[in-house]
């Protein structure tokens, strides 16, 4: 609906990625009113008024995030974590490629309300070509005066530093980045000290989500209560959706919280293809616990979710349909978290390696049912041992499929091949 | 040695940044772009540049997935099997590539053409899946005919990592020119670089595709000793 | 567990109280609970923990209950807070114990039938107490990395047995910063190496195979050479250098086969250098002098230890009626125990009557007990430290270890300056604190220069790094022509070591004690052999042949460093015990004895004989070690006022 397209309202105008069409359709006016009506601490409590959560996948409120920074360590460090790696996740994408100077104005807006100089945008180094495009739009901006010296008379400095990674998921975890940001290898760091107090070169740091900040230029020109009017109590305003899979129309659609998942799919979705049926679905990413068609009637809410047994995570929708067998599925993301894994930890690096060997003999149905339950303790000993959140996660799809599709693990343990489609390792196609 | 615009970049890149080590991935890009993959002496370098031991920038780069160890093919294939990609068809691109181009993931085709690998390493393009990248650029909605189609015409063109238009590395600085791009000289020939096969210790007899530590002999995937979702043999159901 | 057993909280002394499993106790803030388990008496399973660096919570061991924590914490990286609750014995911390050694054994080569640490590996151990019987991962599917890596002529790395605790790479950044060893790779494909595969050059590797928890990092000198059942410990003291790092020596069927740390924080702080670790296996298998025997008209005849003493002390009385004490002089080495030189400056002043007397070849004028104010570990307390030259840091190499430590983790400056450079070479000192200046003996003063110039306006302290395992010893004790024990004054003083041979080669002096002397006589053989052409008497009690031992008068056995007990004293002052290793390689009494018995023979009876009652009279000699006491440093500043 036209009033919940925030993020989304200009997509598809052409010319949308240059400075010039950018402030014609009233960009860079939030910075603007940034600094004209708020100061600093106004500016982060507007935007705790507002109810923002972060985009990220964790969803903490990102006004109190900001609160944490302790008032007179300087200098502070932004940094927009723009690594998205989570399975089923395309929206950060989508949002530089459509509307990366939406973005630059958020990182500035937060520059200036944590009073930061150096702001990064951390991008995974896959998405080269978004690389080279917010680079371009920086020297824009750049040239038009919002980043740089006292930036339009405000006694505000801020640069703006596009950084590129290498390819590796555990640098969206924010200590991770950090330690990538720095030239280290890019492993998650001990916490506490948290990086608000001694994050990037053992400063204050603040790591947002790309579609977080990019929320910002809107909650400025209309206000966190406007924001907060949106969605429901405790999610408020829009959320990008990723939609993938087994589904008519994937692609990204900003929802307002609050919405019913099954509008989501049905509408925007277009529904299930070739007229097949919903077997299983993710709301929130590869990392997350599956959710059943009955949970279709669920608000796009993160606490409803939550009590679900799942989570919205990072807003990626996957969904599957009867063709679909479960263990290749658990199979793949394990492989993934195998693949992925920083090797820091013994449970997250030999378990995922274990989980892995585990998943494919019981895809090709070489596995026993003793192994099965060896599988659910090998992830009982990595849940919440790991040293950080990647190794846990590796362990809640699997385990929530497996409790929610038992008879099919079950039917995999000694079948000589997989049961659901009989033969190939791949999933089902056409 | 490195060329003389590289190490301008490279320079350039350290100067960039509140601290200098931060630049270490730009730099290696800079490192990879002219000369195809990272050489011993081009990290050394860096870490010249960047006041750092050398085994501390072959510690970052080993780390990440994108950088090449070993010389890799003129053009990069990474094909997505992430859920999202499998379920719409990525297995059969996936096959279809390794006929058409008659290698298995994480090798080079005879002629230096391509390497290519599949890949669990979700690239971002879901909506569009099954995808692909090649030399860093998206390809969505793969058909086995587009992938035909799209490697024929690549096979005509040069690399992208080594010689002219390879894109610059890292952060532009604010004022400064855009550092000048790689030379054209190509990507260093295999016999050049075949510094480890010389240090081969005998691997353990496996019949996978195991890693064997990092002397591997230049046939290995220029990612390195790391390879992708391995395909171990199916033990039967009588071998357990 | 008891309803009282919650910790005493209150008070606001800097402590904080914590409960371990039912037992409480006060610790100061910042502690670690590992720390304060250990000191409750409670094991918590460790692998990448280390004392000496910082914490990382990677292998995840530890992990423990800590009340009002949803989720197990890692007792190596929680701090103690006021009323901590932690329970290391519930079913999950030990389901999860067993969990993450199944984990860590994984991959794990089965190599313990190979594996040099066997048998002192807490892998094993842990294994054993607290790990599963079994490990249900196939066998087949364990990755494989290179195993038997060189990485010098030292160090050798088995990839596969690496648990990735990251010590060594750790150890090589926190501790000497020469960063030899890194993690390459991502994942379960982590493996440890050098860059590009080149070797190892630091002069510390020897460090890394004792680190190492597991048998990735051993030692090339020791392979397959014991297993750690096999060998006897004695603890000792290294006889390489001065700095007096405390090991532990392990032999195996009366060969030294290598030496272990002993972490003293005070002098080596858990660390060894290779020069000195690797010494090891030089002292098997080396040339003796196996009997006493006795010179007369160019031929030489076996005799019994007692004849030979007789002998010693009948041309010795000879010398001393026909030409007087002057004619005849005394000479010791810094090889020496601090119980064998004391009888032997003795012997020399009380017996001879002799002032010439010395233990090493280079003179040393002067010396003040100011010069050893510094302590090693006070270098850690210092707001600057100079070192003189490359020399302190190339005769005492774990001193560098000690200056880093300072520099990183203390914020101390440390400057390093040409000898003979002035105080402008360093710029601005702080002005609080304490200056620490360290040279070694030969650049005494230019050491004493810069200490009177920056002394105008800081508070300076001075270390010399003297030579040799007991140097330091020798001088405290007065075997030095101007210095008597304690560096009590003797008048108009005696001939220095190389005066005295040259007298003995001009025909002044007539006779020659000499005690450990193949330690410098190499370094002079011309000088040596001259001398032992003229004189009239040579008494010699070595261990090793050589010039002295072959033109001896009377030739008497002595015994190893590694085969007698004692004490030597550091270049800091810090008097510490010798334990033997290994029997005598000769029938002969040690030192001490036989040179209680050469005076008795000489008229003086009833001198200590063995070395612990020889300790005890030294001791009431000189004041500073009596204060010193086992393992302390002797003060002589302090003792003077006290």
């Amino acid at each position: 609906m036209a009033e919940h397209r925030l993020l989304t309202k200009n997509f598809g105008t052409e010319g949308l990625q240059t400075l010039a069409v950018y402030e014609r359709l009233g960009g860079y006016q939030g910075l603007r009113e940034a600094f004209q009506r708020f100061t600093p601490e106004t500016l982060v409590d507007e935007v705790k008024a507002s109810g923002l959560r972060g985009r990220g996948g964790a969803g903490f409120p990102t006004g109190m995030k900001w609160g944490f920074l302790p008032k007179d360590v300087f200098p502070r460090y932004l940094c927009c974590n723009a690594d998205e790696s989570e399975p089923g996740c395309f929206k950060d994408r989508k949002l530089i490629d459509e509307n990366p100077h939406q973005l630059i104005e958020g990182l500035l807006i937060a520059a200036y309300a944590l009073q930061v100089n150096v702001a990064f945008i951390y991008i995974r180094g896959e998405y080269f070509d978004q690389r080279l495009l917010l680079e371009r739009c920086v020297e824009e901006a750049r040239a038009a005066g919002h980043i740089g010296t006292d930036i339009h008379g405000s006694g505000f400095s801020c640069d703006v530093i596009v950084h590129g990674g290498a390819g590796a998921y555990i640098c969206g975890e924010e200590t991770a980045l950090i330690d990538s940001l720095e030239g280290y290898r890019g492993q998650p760091r001990l916490k506490p000290p948290f990086p608000a107090i001694k994050g990037l070169y053992g400063k204050p740091t603040v790591v947002n989500n790309v579609e977080t900040l990019s929320n910002l230029p809107h909650i400025v020109q209309r206000g966190g209560a406007w924001f907060k009017s949106i969605g429901t109590e405790k999610s408020a305003g829009t959320r990008l959706f990723c939609c993938s899979g087994h589904i008519n129309r994937p692609g990204t659609y900003e929802m307002a919280m609050g919405t019913p998942i099954r509008e989501l799919l049905e509408e925007e979705c277009g529904g299930m293809w070739k007229d097949r049926s919903l077997k299983a679905f993710q709301p929130g990413g590869g990392s997350m616990q599956v959710l059943l068609p009955q949970h279709l009637d669920l608000a796009l809410d993160m606490d409803a979710v939550q009590q679900a047994g799942s989570s919205l995570g990072a807003g990626a929708m996957v969904f599957m349909d009867e063709t679909t067998c479960m263990v290749n599925v658990s199979m793949r993301l394990v492989d993934f978290y195998h693949h992925e894994s920083c090797g820091k930890c013994a449970p997250c690096r030999e378990g995922t390696y274990f989980e892995s060997d585990l998943m494919h003999r019981l895809e090709a149905g070489a596995c026993t049912s003793e192994e099965l339950n060896t599988l659910a303790d090998i992830c009982d000993n990595m849940n919440g041992k790991c040293f950080c959140p990647l190794g846990d996660t590796a362990t809640w799809f699997v385990m929530s499929a497996y409790k929610a599709f038992r008879e099919e693990f079950d039917a995999h343990c000694g079948a000589g091949s997989c049961p659901v489609r009989s033969g190939a390792a791949q999933l089902v196609t056409a | 040695m490195l060329g003389a615009a590289t190490r301008k970049e490279i320079t350039a890149l350290r100067d960039r940044y509140p601290h200098p080590r931060s630049a270490i991935l730009p730099c290696l890009w800079a490192v990879q772009n002219e000369q195809g993959f990272l050489t011993v002496e081009g990290m050394t370098e860096v870490a010249e540049i960047l006041h750092l031991a050398p085994s501390e920038v072959q510690a970052v780069s080993t780390f990440y997935s994108m950088y090449f160890q070993k010389p890799a093919g003129a053009h990069h294939v990474l094909i997505c099997v992430n859920v999202s990609c499998a379920l719409r068809g990525a297995d059969d691109i996936v096959g279809h590539v390794e006929r058409r181009l008659a290698c298995p993931s994480g090798g080079t085709t005879a002629d230096g053409a391509f390497t290519w690998e599949s890949t669990v390493e979700c690239l971002g393009a879901c909506g569009g899946a099954p995808a692909m990248q090649v030399d860093h650029h998206f390809h969505e909605n793969l058909t086995p005919d587009a992938v035909d189609a799209l490697l024929d015409r690549l096979r005509s063109v040069p690399g992208a990592h080594a010689g002219a238009g390879a894109p610059p590395s890292g952060p532009h600085p604010p004022t400064a020119e855009t550092p000048p791009l790689a030379t054209a000289e190509g990507p260093p020939a295999d016999d050049g670089r075949a510094r480890a096969a010389g240090e081969v210790v005998a691997a353990p007899p496996t019949e996978r595709a195991e890693m064997t530590g990092p002397r591997t002999g230049t046939t290995a995937n220029p990612r390195g000793p790391r390879s992708k979702p391995r395909r171990r043999p199916r033990p039967s159901a009588d071998d357990l | 567990m008891a309803a009282d057993a919650s910790p005493p909280t209150g008070a606001d002394d800097g402590l904080v109280g914590i409960t371990i499993d039912g037992k409480s106790t006060r610790v100061p803030k910042g502690s670690l609970v590992t720390d304060v388990a250990t000191e409750l008496g409670i094991h918590i399973p460790i692998y990448c923990s280390h004392p000496k660096m910082d914490p990382v919570a990677v292998c995840r061991m530890c992990l423990v209950h800590v009340e009002k924590m949803p989720k197990l914490q890692p007792a190596c990286a929680t701090y103690a807070a006021d009323g901590m609750v932690v329970d290391t014995q519930r079913a999950d911390v030990t389901k999860t114990r067993e969990g993450m050694l199944e984990f860590l054994l994984l991959n794990h080569p089965l190599d313990c039938p190979v594996c040099d640490r066997g048998g002192e590996c807490d892998l094993q151990d842990f294994a054993f107490r607290y790990g599963p019987p079994s490990s249900r991962f196939p066998i087949t599917d364990k990755r494989h990395f290179n195993k038997a890596v060189v990485l010098s002529d030292r160090i050798e790395l088995d990839q596969e047995r690496c648990i990735l605790c990251w010590r060594c790479t750790r150890y090589y950044d926190e501790i000497t910063g020469e960063k030899e060893l890194v993690l390459q790779e991502r994942g379960v494909h982590t493996l440890i190496n050098t860059f590009d595969g080149q070797p190892l050059t630091s002069v510390f590797q020897g460090n890394l195979p004792e680190i190492c928890p597991v048998g990735a990092l051993t030692h090339r000198q020791y392979r397959f050479k014991a297993r750690p059942w096999d060998l006897q410990r004695a603890k000792s003291v290294c006889p390489e250098c001065s700095y007096g790092c405390n090991i532990n020596v392990d032999t195996r069927d009366f060969e030294v086969r290598r030496f272990a740390s002993r972490d003293n924080p005070q002098v080596d702080d858990m660390w060894l250098c290779d020069r000195g670790r690797y010494s090891a296996e030089s002292w098997n298998n080396v040339d003796r002098v196996r009997r006493p025997a006795v010179r007369r008209d160019g031929t030489v005849r076996d005799v019994s230890v007692s004849e030979a003493i007789s002998s010693a002390a009948r041309s010795l009385r000879e010398v001393l009626d026909s030409s007087g004490a002057g004619s005849i002089a005394v000479m010791g080495s810094a090889q020496n125990t601090n119980e064998e030189l004391w009888l032997l400056q003795r012997l020399a002043r009380d017996v001879l009557g002799t002032p010439h007397i010395d233990h090493q070849l280079e003179s040393f004028p002067g010396i003040g007990p100011a010069e050893h104010a510094l302590a090693i570990a006070d270098v850690e307390e210092c707001s600057a430290v100079v070192v003189l030259g490359a020399e302190p840091e190339h005769e005492a190499p774990v001193l560098t270890l000690r200056l880093r430590k300072a520099a990183t983790k203390r914020g101390v400056s440390v400057y390093r300056i040409d000898h003979d450079a002035g105080a402008e070479a360093i710029g601005e000192l702080p002005a609080q604190g304490v200056i620490g200046v360290i040279a070694d003996e030969t650049h005494r003063d230019h050491a004493a220069r810069l200490c009177a110039e920056l002394g105008r306006s800081h508070d300076v302290r001075r270390l010399t790094i003297t030579r040799e395992v007991n140097g330091r010893g020798a001088k405290d004790v007065g075997v030095l022509p101007n210095s008597g024990p304690g560096y009590a004054g003797v008048g108009a003083g005696g001939k220095a070591g190389r005066e005295i041979l040259e007298a003995a080669a001009a025909g002044a002096i007539r006779a020659l004690v000499v005690m450990g002397g193949s330690l410098w006589a190499g370094g002079a053989a011309e000088l040596v052999e001259r001398a032992a052409a003229k004189l009239d008497v040579l008494v010699v009690i070595d261990t090793r042949p050589g010039p002295l031992s072959r033109a001896a008068t009377v030739l008497i056995p002595g015994h190893a460093y590694f085969e007698k007990a004692g004490t030597v004293t550091n270049t800091e002052g810090r008097v510490q015990r010798l334990r033997a290793a290994l029997p005598p390689a000769t029938q002969t009494p040690t030192e001490t004895r036989v040179l209680s018995a050469l005076a008795a023979e000489l008229g003086a009876a009833g001198w200590p004989a063995d070395p612990l009652h020889v300790h005890r009279e030294l001791v009431a000699a000189i004041p500073a070690y009596g204060l010193a006491g086992n393992g302390g440093r002797a003060d002589f500043l302090v003792a003077a006022t006290a």
